[in-house]
């Protein structure tokens, strides 16, 4: 097979070049005229272009316009937005005039498909187009946040972290590992699972995005099955250069209240004495009797008796929660400083409280600058942008700065030869917080006792140091600290492509792209003081480390049309990929000073010095071919193919084929359909294919190797104190028989446009089967400890309905408006994961095991653990109940699923669904003369939220931190049996929060208005003089409101971003920065 | 030639794209990156790496797996299944933190508690580990036959080791030689028998065949083998078995690695100091190494949250002594345990609920074993060069984990930095070896075995070998204000019952807060008798975790098998796997 493979692959090369070599040459000629619009008005800027060439110019103010024209072209295509596009003979003249039709519809509109492109009523794939208009109305850092709410199929999930990652699901989750959808810029695609080609875009410079959701993406082979995102830059047009100017400014603002519904100080006190008192300990007034009292409460910071007593200060040197007359409470004691001997902090308690979160999340700006010179003649055009970005976070110390430039150009060499590029340079800071994981700084302003204060008595941070003040570090020394941090990227991304028109009808095309990013930056450890165990060492960490990628394609496309009939394209391509990263870093101590100017890697002392450097790599090669057949506009099929060779498998299992057939009716078209008035277009449309996926494997993945590593498998056999000797482990385990990932998938839709073309819908369904998912084996612990490759693991299915419509309308004459919306339902199952165990489980808390487990027949990401049905009343509600681990009054009565008398891990069941029914967004706009309106929703219900941030703040054993104010007179005691919460005691239980319950599983369906903003177009009688073209302001809010029964601090949760868990779960709140309510005002103007 | 000039551009894609696909199989065949292949180590000096490779687990930390729970979870030193388990301590610091030890110390653990999955799967890295230095021996082809001996000597060794620390958290457990291989997919192995006998084979082949000295002090020799051998024998009930090896062999030859014939050292104390390593009395120890590179990675990371609260000392506040364990070494006028369980009636005086700034004098008077304050930091008493432990401000949590701290895996205040890693989060990264075995455990097995061999007078002699060496004062903490006394038994032992008493007292006293109290009641079937007692005292004493604690028997003698290896070794919907009974 694959000697075949090759064979053909070498035929069709030498067929190709000969192409190359057999061409002519034609004569020019020079065409004048004028184009005039439906009430004979002049158009200006209108677009003409030689049809078949890049070869195009604007009409000027009076419509008129001059091109040259290649001898063998004879036709031009003229376009303006709200016109139809307009194909016009010129045959044998010399001047034409052209008068343009309102268009009515948008089934002209020229969408990019993979590899090339289509007019929209040749798809007949699952398209979706979005609304450019209406994603760069969404302000935000990251091009994937503004795509939110904007395409059927597609689902964001974001958070309020500046410039973070978001998750990117096209149609559900359908992998254990990555889902990312490939990123496909200019033709550029990149690497599995990398969504940064889109990250770190200007949207000013996106001119459309196109979602490939079904089995057309098969021409992408083995990187198409979670979907595609196909990304066009601007490109300059022919005319007069054109500047605008696109900006806005905002403040981000912060959520009022108690967030975390937090106790106060003296709860948190009288919550001691309440676990003390239901643990078994004695509330006793010990001052009578002057005995020590073993049984009896006590506690460093709020003393012993019947009642606890507020301290003044929380520590004083060794001593802990002290009055304002201690001997220890002495001011001339305080130091904090290491160099200058022990440490002794004074701290004050802070008896009201400390709202920390409001500490740590203030009023921030964000603002956003483009400038974007374009133009061209009928040889080259160009555009050039730069592009300021600068969010600052709501939480203290974090954002997201970046500079961009863009260029694109492209040359008509000859009449026949163009060369181009695209080109993005960047440069960012993004110092953000780790989101969403347990103990960041989101959840610590929730962990923080509210009786510390921000500082010492001097201005030196306060935190946990003294006792009993949990294990909360503070999240405002932390932040603090990482001012002088510094993290920064600088990369390149673009291509250079040229193209080729031989004889009539065909183009070769080659274009070779990729991606440099740069990265760099250090941090700093310093001397902590002010927590109960401290660093007493401080650090400077270093690091830099570039990811280059490149992809080179060569297409050959022919088209044609035979007896008017029958319309003919072939694409045939060849395509490398070379994907590459490399990384160093160091670490030193000891420094002699903490002052971040002195502070490099070398003036660091010898001990515990430490570096590392990694990289990695990994190739695709691959053939594809696609044939797009149409018959008088009516009947449309198109095929894909694909065959794509990857690194990442063994030689005998590298190459996989792909492919989809594809088919579409325009039934309107047909005779029979004529007559009806009220249907301007309809459209069955069906599809078919095998895709596949790597997104989630290590070029490691077919190799044992092995390694070494001072900490993993160096040992002191010598008996020296610090001396090693080199020793080896396994690291890898390989698999030679891992193959691709198979995705089938299926999709039937229905598009039709009606009621004179004012609404605009379309309905699709698929079926989408994931077969041989590839993640990690899940070998038994007897295998030994290196890293178990990648196998074809289990099944998956996804089964949806996307959904969306468009309606234009008009009440009067000057006010008109449309409404858009789409509407994602899918159900996800896991239908097998064979290997051993049958399940996969996933979301591991070291405190409680994993809260997700991944079985047939469930869906991807359940909630899996034991069922409350309710709080053990009395002694006699345990000894009547089924046999349950710690069971006692006031803890939780699992449910005894299998009726066995006893809870066991038998009983532990799914309890939860963390994908939503459904996902839906609404565009809706009004236009009054000069004043528009928008509004942007989007929402999610039915999906459910593992609020995981209660397991610290509804238990009281959690540590000593904070605690939910509710647990003092809403939880369980002898007398309030109808409780909230379980009793307050001092020791997690099996039946309290050992391990995973649904306790703490809550709706996490919402609706959030994304922005809503009103706008104003300067008349252009006021803009003449002045010299400008266009101009409009406009007010907008982000985050207006959200609605949603969630009780932590914002429903929509990404994947928990530690090594714990993978992509398949999600909607779990370990700590998740929420969004910002953002009010701006923003200008675009053109000159 | 101007034709083609002309058609430069074209020329030049041309010949790049048949270039392009010409050299398809060298762009896709990639050398995995910064890694070796089995082949490249297929040598003498590389199969002595992955030798080292084997041993660098003993201290339990650095494996690619298991790390989920911490280090703490997996430690070499078994503080947690060993001496939490078996009442030496408590898990100590707040009843929150690193919660998962508390039903393991009360024996309600159930099959799902992550801590026993995380230290299944780093013993079962240690035995393929030593596997693969056999594995990959088999291909090397410069090793002589002397070579080949010795390697598999050591490895055996290793997995010795490493199975017997799972046979005794776990009972009944997989055994895994070097055919077992994830690439061959055999490894779907029944817990259906006691594997000591194949440890006992792994132990005998090493005995058998490793030299008696070692270059390396670190490495195992036939002495260590063999007291390993003995010691699986013990497990075995073989006690006839476990005596002769003794007397025959071991306490006329046994020499460290280093060629010192085993002995006691002259002071109890020198067994726990980073100072005073690898001594006369150690038969085999993890070697931890500190300020090497690693941060502490080679240390004796596994015991890093169990130093006093606060303060210079380092972290955490965990492993505090129980209420118990303290009350044990009080001896009577003869300088004698209280065999009788008198000992508990009431506590030795300690600050328990009093704040450090509370005046306090310890107790004087009583008669306490001095190898008490190398055990448990009591306030008042000198702690190492620390100073007198200052009470209630050096534990993190006294209400909820009583007023003692760990001593034994403490480090010198002198020894910060130096045998300390200087580059962690915490001074808690020592260079403490955990001794696995030493020699007093040795000489505590013969008694046992004397005494199962009707010579109580024998055991009588070995158990005061044992005692013998504290009754010299300079090997007592110095300067301390307590009342030291010991005293050798001298009546002759009633009986075999009364002698048995006496020895399992011995080892409570002498291998204390050492990772094997959990495991000696397991054997003897004494868990419920001891333990239910200790609950109860803790309880009364103020210590609340324990509420509710009891020991089953037919059960709580073995941790259950983690359930997600059950689970993950199933076929056809069945696991090979079998719980322990009653889990």
């Amino acid at each position: 097979m694959l000697m075949l493979a090759k064979l053909t692959a070498k035929r069709y090369w030498l067929t190709f070049s000969v192409l190359l070599f057999s061409f002519a040459v034609f004569g020019q000629r020079s065409l004048t005229g004028k184009v005039t619009g439906s009430d004979n008005q002049p158009v200006f800027g209108a677009t003409v272009s030689v049809k078949g060439t890049n070869i195009a110019t604007t009409t000027a103010n009076d419509g008129t316009f001059t091109l040259n024209v290649p001898g063998n072209r004879n036709a031009l295509v003229i376009t303006y937005v709200g016109y139809e596009t307009t194909e016009v003979s010129i045959a044998g003249k010399n001047s034409i005039d052209v008068g343009l039709k309102l268009q009515t519809s948008n089934l002209n509109e020229v969408i990019v498909t993979g590899y090339t492109a289509q007019r929209k009523k040749e798809i007949t794939g699952s398209v979706s187009v979005v609304s450019v208009k209406d994603m760069k109305s969404i302000p935000a850092g990251t091009a994937e946040q503004m795509l939110q709410g904007q395409a059927s199929g597609v689902t964001i999930l974001t958070s309020g972290n500046p410039g973070d990652n978001s998750n990117v699901f096209i149609r559900g989750v359908t992998s254990l590992g990555g889902s990312s959808p490939l990123i496909v810029v200019d033709g550029v695609p990149s690497a599995p699972n990398d969504l940064s080609l889109l990250h770190d875009l200007s949207a000013n410079d996106i001119e459309s995005v196109q979602v490939i959701k079904d089995a057309q993406a098969a021409i992408y082979g083995a990187r198409g099955s979670a979907g595609v995102i196909l990304i066009t830059t601007k490109k300059g047009k022919s005319g007069r250069a054109v500047i605008t100017y696109d900006a806005f400014y905002g403040e981000q603002t912060v959520p009022k209240g108690n967030v975390w519904h937090k106790a106060n100080s003296q709860q948190m006190a009288d919550l001691y004495w309440l676990a003390a008192k239901n643990s078994g300990q004695v509330i006793l007034d010990t001052t009578t009797t002057g005995q020590p009292c073993p049984g009896c409460v006590a506690s460093a910071q709020y003393g012993t008796g019947l009642t606890p007593r507020l301290p003044d200060y929380l520590v004083a040197g060794e001593s802990s929660g002290v009055l304002a007359n201690d001997p220890s409470v002495d001011f001339s004691k305080y130091n904090v400083d290491y160099s200058k001997g022990d440490i002794y902090q004074i701290v004050p308690a802070n008896k009201e409280g400390t709202d920390w979160f409001h500490a740590m999340f203030k009023r921030a700006p964000i603002q956003s600058h483009t400038l974007t010179a374009s133009g061209g003649s009928d040889k080259s055009n160009y555009l050039f942008s730069v592009n300021y970005f600068n969010q600052r976070g709501i939480l203290m110390n974090t954002g997201l700065k970046r500079y961009s430039s863009r260029m694109n150009t492209t040359f008509n060499i000859k009449n026949n030869v163009r060369v181009g590029e695209n080109l993005y340079v960047f440069y960012k800071e993004n110092p953000r917080i780790t989101n969403n994981v347990e103990g960041n700084e989101v959840n610590t302003t929730a962990w923080m006792q509210p009786i510390i204060p921000l500082y010492d008595i001097n201005g030196g941070f306060a935190g946990n140091r003294g006792k009993e003040l949990g294990n909360s570090s503070s999240p405002l020394a932390s932040r603090a600290r990482a001012a002088n941090d510094k993290g920064y990227t600088w990369a390149i991304q673009g291509n250079a492509w040229m193209e080729v028109d031989l004889f009539k009808h065909l183009t070769l095309r080659t274009s070779f792209g990729g991606n440099i990013d740069n990265y760099a930056g250090f941090w700093h450890g310093y001397h902590t003081y002010e927590n109960a165990e401290n660093n007493t060492n401080n650090s400077f960490n270093e690091y830099a480390g570039h990811r280059s990628n490149w992809t080179w394609t060569n297409t050959a496309q022919y088209s044609n049309t035979f007896a008017k009939k029958h319309g003919v394209k072939l694409l045939v391509g060849v395509e490398s990929a070379d994907f590459n990263q490399r990384e160093v870093g160091g670490q030193k101590l000891g420094y002699f000073s903490d002052d971040p100017n002195y502070l490099n890697l070398s003036n660091g002392s010898a001990t515990g010095q430490s570096n590392y450097s990694f990289f990695n790599k990994k190739t695709l090669y691959s053939l594809l071919a696609r044939i797009d057949y149409a018959y008088a506009d009516k009947f449309f099929l198109g095929l894909n193919g694909r065959q794509d060779k990857s690194s990442v498998f063994s030689e005998a299992t590298r190459t996989g084929n792909f492919g989809s057939v594809s088919a579409g009716w325009q039934i309107s078209q047909e005779t029979f359909m004529k007559g009806i008035a009220w249907l301007n277009s309809l459209k069955l449309r069906a599809s078919y294919g095998v895709l596949g996926s790597i997104s989630n494997t290590t070029g490691l993945n077919s190799f044992t190797t092995y390694g070494a590593g001072i900490g993993s498998t160096y040992y002191g056999i010598g008996g020296v104190v610090n001396g090693v000797s080199q020793g080896f482990a396994y690291t890898t385990y390989g698999n030679l028989s891992t193959k691709w990932e198979s995705d089938v998938i299926s999709n039937v839709g229905i598009d039709a446009t009606i009621l004179q073309n004012k609404l605009d819908f379309s309905i699709e369904y698929y079926v989408k089967k994931i077969n041989g998912l590839l993640f990690q084996d899940q070998a038994p612990g007897v295998v030994g400890g290196a890293t178990q490759p990648n196998v074809n693991t289990g099944d998956i299915k996804n089964t949806g309905v996307d959904f969306s419509v468009a309606y234009k309308g008009k009440i009067t004459k000057d006010l008109s408006f449309t409404l858009g919306g789409n509407i994602t339902a899918y159900k996800n199952t896991v239908v097998k994961i064979p290997g051993t165990a049958g399940f996969f489980v996933d979301a591991f808390t070291h405190n409680t095991g994993p809260q997700v487990r991944n079985q047939a027949g469930h869906p991807v990401g359940s909630f899996y653990g034991y069922h409350i049905i309710g709080i053990y009343q009395s002694a006699d509600d345990v000894a009547k109940s089924p046999t349950e681990t710690d069971a006692a009054p006031g803890r939780f009565k699992y449910e005894d699923t299998n009726k066995d008398g006893e809870i066991t891990v038998d009983d532990r069941q799914f309890f939860g669904n963390p994908n939503p029914k459904f996902t839906y967004g609404i565009n809706l706009s009004f236009t009054y003369k000069q004043f528009d309106f928008a509004t942007t929703l989007y929402g999610t219900s039915g999906n459910k939220v593992f609020n995981y941030t209660r397991y610290f703040q509804d238990f009281y054993p959690q540590f000593q931190n904070s605690k939910s104010g509710a647990l003092l007179t809403e939880s369980w005691t002898p007398s309030n049996l109808n409780a909230k919460y379980p009793i307050v005691e001092n020791a997690s239980y099996f039946s309290t929060n050992g391990v995973i319950n649904d306790f703490y599983m809550e709706n996490g369906s919402f609706l959030r208005c994304k922005q809503m903003q009103i706008g104003y177009n300067v008349p252009s009688g006021l803009l003449k003089p002045i010299n400008i073209d266009r101009a409009r302001i406009y007010v907008q809010a982000a985050n207006l409101f959200t609605i949603t029964k969630y009780t932590g601090l914002d429903p929509e949760l990404t994947t928990n971003a530690s090594s714990t868990s993978s992509a398949s779960s999600f909607g779990i709140d370990y700590g998740n920065y929420p969004p910002a309510r953002t009010f701006s005002v923003g200008v675009n103007v053109a000159f | 030639m101007k034709r083609i000039k002309k058609y430069k551009n074209i020329l030049v894609m041309a010949t790049l794209i048949v270039f392009a696909a010409a050299c398809t199989k060298s762009f896709l065949n990639i050398t995995p990156p910064g890694s070796l292949d089995g082949p490249t180590l297929a040598t003498k000096a590389g199969v002595e790496g992955l030798l080292i490779g084997a041993y660098s687990l003993l201290d339990g930390v650095g494996s690619n797996v298991g790390g989920a729970d911490g280090p703490w979870a997996t430690a070499g030193s078994n503080w947690v299944y060993g001496s939490v388990a078996g009442g030496d301590a408590h898990k100590g610091s707040d009843p929150g933190d690193q919660n998962l030890i508390t039903p393991i110390e009360t024996w309600q653990v159930n099959p799902s508690n992550d801590y026993l999955e995380q230290v299944w799967l780093v013993r079962y890295d240690g035995v393929q580990r030593a596997n693969e230095a056999i594995r990959i021996m088999r291909l090397a082809t410069d090793l002589l036959p002397a070579d080949t001996v010795q390697v598999t000597a050591e490895a055996k060794f290793l997995r010795g080791h490493y199975h017997f620390e799972l046979r005794k958290l776990f009972g009944k457990v997989p055994y895994v030689d070097e055919n077992i291989t994830y690439s061959a997919g055999n490894f779907l192995i029944p817990n259906d028998h006691d594997i000591l006998t194949d440890i006992e084979a792994d132990f005998m082949y090493a005995y058998n065949n490793l030299p008696e000295t070692q270059t390396e002090i670190g490495r195992a020799n036939k002495w260590a083998a063999a007291c390993y051998l003995m010691k699986t024998y013990i497990f075995e009930g073989k006690f006839s078995d476990a005596l002769n090896l003794f007397t025959t062999q071991i306490l006329p030859n046994g020499k460290t690695s280093s060629g010192a014939k085993y002995e006691l050292n002259a002071h109890f104390a020198d067994n726990f100091n980073p100072g005073t390593r690898n001594t006369k009395e150690s038969v085999f120890a993890a070697q931890m190494t500190v300020n090497d590179g690693a941060s502490g990675g080679n240390s004796n990371q596994g015991d890093g949250l169990n130093f006093p609260y606060g303060g210079q000392t380092g972290c955490c506040g965990f492993f505090q002594p129980s209420f118990s364990l303290v009350n044990s070494f009080k001896v009577d006028a003869n300088g004698l345990p209280f065999l009788d369980g008198s000992y508990n009636n009431v506590n030795l005086k300690s600050d328990q609920g009093a704040s450090s700034n509370d005046p306090y004098t310890p107790d004087t008077t009583t008669p306490l074993d001095p190898r008490l304050d190398w055990t448990a930091g009591r306030r008042g008493i000198p702690f190492l060069d620390w100073g007198p432990m200052a009470g209630a401000s050096w534990v993190r949590n006294q209400a909820s984990a009583g007023p003692y701290e760990p001593v034994k895996n403490m480090f010198y205040a002198s020894q910060k930095n130096v045998l300390t890693d200087a580059s962690g989060w915490t001074a808690g990264f020592t260079a403490n070896n955990v001794n696995i075995i030493r020699y007093a455990d040795v000489l505590l097995w013969a008694a046992e075995a004397e005494i199962q061999a009707g010579s109580l007078v024998n055991a009588q002699a070995l158990i005061n070998q044992v005692r013998a060496r504290n009754v010299d004062p300079t090997g007592w903490v110095q300067a301390s204000p307590a009342n030291y006394k010991i005293g050798l038994y001298t009546a002759p032992f009633a009986s075999k019952d009364a002698a048995l008493t006496a020895l399992y007292f011995e080892r409570k006293l002498e291998l204390a807060m050492e990772g094997h109290r959990a495991f000696d009641l397991s054997r003897w079937g004494i868990g419920k008798q001891e333990l239910d007692p200790f609950y109860a005292h803790e309880v009364a004493s103020g210590y609340v975790l324990d509420v509710g604690a009891t020991y089953t028997t037919g059960k709580n003698e073995f941790l259950p098998i983690p359930q997600a290896e059950i689970d993950k070794s199933s076929k056809a919907g069945t696991s090979v796997l079998t719980q322990n009974p009653n889990y």
